[in-house]
């Protein structure tokens, strides 16, 4: 048995045990900070990291975040815009639920249609919220855009072209081909002035999530690629310390 | 045997160490796995369709919501209902609704089929929480068979919980008294054309 203050107790275990305090003496705060941000990781969705948007001018241009003009569809004399959250407005009124982004969006008798992420959302032709169709009603997945010809209203995506009649609840091939189609689609323009400024007060515009930034700190890829290999140098010196500290438990017994 | 099994982990605190990390590590792995199977789509709104109706043809209709009707609906959900329609299937006396309510954060789509004023079917065709997926297994759905819809708009027989899905619960309970709810209005407007 052999410790420290007997004379067997050898110099490289001296020498371990100082070069064991140094390293934990410089790792200690980050070390505390990873396992901190580590543990907030983990438990990301009950602590809602993720809905926590930080919109800070400074951390925005860090991220070379810009606040991208506001973009809608005209149709029907109606402006269709999205709120970049969740829902869609019309000429100023927040008309449905909608998840970003908003795709596409015609008109014909029937009323206004929208093409959210995941789901075709009817309006009446002054713009209130009839119905939503999604998936699980049997609508097309991956749907690139609407149009409409003739009154009838068509589901792009990229290679097929649907019929859909809202009314009738019903889905058929489309008689003309997809990329005849895809020209008639509305194209997507820049607001007026006066609905951009109403959505920049509906809106918190761009920003960044809670998790994104404490994932990015955690990784080190805040602060670039000299951040990612100052978090693997931190790693090292962490296996180091684990090692110089096996050492020292192995010495004193 | 206590004692032995302390000792064990006195002389080897390093293996007692790693079958912690081991064991804690397979938990966590395991809570995972359970959270990811929690949500999906289950079945299509056609094929819950079908299997209602089976081989007999079914009629798509439309139930638009008068203010009256919302006020209704607005007292079963506890909160008004977003669209001015709602589309069914209608098969003589048979009825089959989807339909979508919030449980704790996102929707949760659910089929009822209700023939003769009483609930044939509850099925949850898409579930989109982490937790409390436990809903969709037929020994909790089986409960709502034969259930109808009281004067007060609440289910004519008692619903057995389920621990930690208890806003999950009460969402397919919400539904399944707002279908049985439509299926009478339905029904009367047809006894009234």
């Amino acid at each position: 048995m052999t410790n420290k203050t007997s004379p067997t107790f050898s110099h490289s275990a001296r020498t371990n045990i100082l070069w064991h305090r140094r390293l934990g003496l410089s790792v200690f705060l980050l070390l505390i900070f990873l396992a901190i941000s580590g543990f907030a990781l983990n438990h990301s969705p009950a602590l809602k990291l993720n809905q926590i948007a930080l919109s800070n001018n400074w951390l925005l241009s860090w991220y070379g975040l810009e606040k991208a003009p506001a973009k809608g569809f005209q149709v029907d004399g109606q402006w269709l815009y999205h709120n970049g959250d969740a829902e869609l407005f019309v000429d100023g009124t927040e008309a449905a639920p909608c998840r970003a982004p908003l795709l596409s969006a015609a008109a014909n008798d029937n009323g206004l249609f929208a093409l959210c992420a995941d789901s075709l959302v009817m309006l009446t032709p002054q713009g209130q919220f009839v119905e939503q169709f999604s998936a699980i009603d049997g609508l097309p997945t991956a749907l690139q855009g609407l149009a409409v010809v003739d009154n009838r209203l068509y589901l792009i995506n990229e290679s097929i072209a649907a019929e859909f009649d809202p009314e009738r609840w019903s889905i058929s091939p489309a008689p003309m081909a997809v990329d005849k189609l895809a020209r008639s689609q509305q194209a997507m323009a820049t607001l007026p002035q006066a609905l951009a400024q109403q959505l920049e007060q509906h809106q918190s515009g761009p920003s960044i999530s809670l998790e994104t930034v404490i994932l990015d700190l955690h990784s080190g890829r805040f602060f670039g690629q000299f951040g990612v290999l100052f978090i693997d140098l931190i790693g090292i010196l962490i296996c180091i310390l684990s090692i110089t500290g096996l050492i020292a438990w192995i010495n004193r017994r | 045997m206590r004692r032995q099994t302390s000792a064990a982990a006195d002389r080897y605190p390093a293996a007692a160490f790693l079958s912690l990390i081991i064991g804690l590590t397979l938990s966590m792995t395991s809570l995972a796995a359970a959270t990811t199977a929690a949500r999906g789509v289950f079945q299509s709104g056609p094929d819950f369709i079908a299997e209602c109706f089976a081989s007999q043809p079914s009629e798509k209709k439309t139930l638009w919501l008068t203010d009256e009707l919302r006020e209704q609906v607005s007292k079963i959900l506890g909160h008004p209902i977003a669209g001015l329609r709602v589309r069914y299937h209608q098969n003589g006396s048979k009825t089959a609704w989807i339909l979508e309510e919030i449980g704790k954060e996102m929707p949760i789509t659910i089929g009822v089929m209700v023939d003769n004023h009483t609930i044939q079917q509850v099925k949850i065709l898409a579930y989109r929480e982490s937790r409390g997926g436990e809903v969709r297994y037929p020994a909790y759905t089986r409960q709502y068979q034969g259930a109808s819809l009281k004067p007060d708009l609440s289910l004519s027989q008692s619903i057995d919980g389920i621990t930690g899905a208890t806003l999950s619960v009460w969402a397919v309970n919400k539904v399944a008294a707002l279908a049985l709810y439509f299926d009478g209005v339905v029904t009367q407007q047809r006894t009234d054309a």
